[in-house]
């Protein structure tokens, strides 16, 4: 099946990566602390080359040629480890937020009282 | 000196797990050094740290639950904001670090610096010679990622002005905030300074398990690169 003279897959990967990029771009372009232009370099690195080996297959070869491998990449092995790495990317993004939040309520609770009777000093 | 320095509201923040049998210690020689405002946080202790540093008079400050030094540096900086401070001082709760240098850390404040960074590898007598190879690797990796070199990166006795205190905005928990302020630096432009401070690797503040050892080197270096990737 194709949709635009795309494969499925590459339709697929192409819109994830696009909208990872997109995600990226606008905490850059909001000036999110978090979001140095650095991390959006690497952020577009990554997946502009997913998109990159997705829509121009033949890239793979020439890559290949230069680390001294020969061969075509299985499509299915292919798209399953793009599906696992991106799973695990969401998974560790989404850990990674829940661990930043957990360490926001902490800091909260331990200072909820700061200028009362929370403070343990027994001056 | 001590006096014109302490009308500075200076806080000295103590980050501390698991430190009960040396916390007290820590925060007399503080105090013994001519600062009396000293915050701790207790970062999820198993033990009576929390008990400890408030039987001593300092204001100390308890996480429910371990969130890693960073955080618990952070908790103390916030801290040490809402109590109105012109200076924060961050020395690690294992006593291998000497109160003494502080004065010439504010000295430095005083005259226009807003971060010091307290180093090891300008003076690494007695500094095991592992621990230098990690240093110099952490080192590297703070300038490939956040661009500024500095001999000792992952060094936790540092000072900061009102001003830096007001711009460095830091996110991560664990040993990779060492490297994030450097970071901060950076971005915001602040003017530092490196200045050598005395360590004292003592067989208590060696036998920690929760040390910055080569296995949490390799996990700070792998948060360091995720927190760039996600």
């Amino acid at each position: 099946m194709k949709i635009f003279g795309l494969h499925l897959y590459q339709a697929v990967v192409a819109i994830l990566a696009i909208s990872m990029i997109y995600q990226g771009f606008v905490r850059y372009i909001r000036r999110e602390s978090s979001q140095t232009i650095l991390k959006f370099l690497v952020r577009l690195v990554i997946w502009g080359g997913m998109i990159t080996v997705t829509l121009f297959p033949d890239v793979t070869n020439w890559f290949a040629k230069v680390i001294g491998l020969q061969g075509n990449i299985n499509a299915v092995i292919l798209t399953g480890f793009l599906f696992v790495f991106l799973i695990i990317f969401k998974l560790l993004s989404s850990i990674e937020r829940l661990e930043k939040q957990v360490s926001i309520l902490t800091r909260q609770d331990a200072l909820e009282n700061i200028n009362g009777e929370n403070n343990n000093s027994k001056k | 000196m001590i006096e014109q320095i302490e009308s500075k509201k200076t806080f000295i923040i103590v980050p501390a797990f698991n430190e009960e049998k040396i916390i007290g210690e820590v925060i007399n020689e503080i105090r013994s050094s001519g600062f009396s405002d000293i915050i701790v946080i207790d970062d999820g202790s198993m033990d009576d740290t929390y008990i400890e540093a408030g039987k001593k008079g300092a204001r100390s400050f308890r996480h429910k639950i371990n969130r890693g030094k960073g955080a618990a540096v952070k908790t103390g900086i916030e801290a040490a904001k809402k109590l109105k401070a012109h200076i924060a001082v961050t020395m690690d709760g294992d006593g291998q670090h000497n109160p003494a240098d502080i004065e010439k850390m504010i000295e430095l404040l005083e005259n226009g610096y807003d971060v010091i960074l307290g180093t090891r590898l300008k003076n690494p007598t007695g500094m095991p010679f592992y621990k230098i190879i990690a240093n110099k690797i952490g080192n590297f990796f703070t300038w490939l990622m956040y661009g500024l070199w500095v001999t000792d990166s992952q060094s936790g006795f540092r000072a900061f002005s009102k001003k830096a205190l007001r711009l460095i905005d830091t996110k991560t928990d664990r040993y990779e905030y060492d490297s994030e302020v450097i970071r901060e630096i950076r971005r915001n432009k602040l003017k530092y300074a490196e200045i050598p401070i005395e360590v004292r690797y003592t067989t208590y503040s060696m036998g920690k398990k929760n040390k910055q050892g080569f296995v949490n080197g390799l996990r700070t270096v792998y948060n360091i690169i995720w927190d760039l990737i996600a």
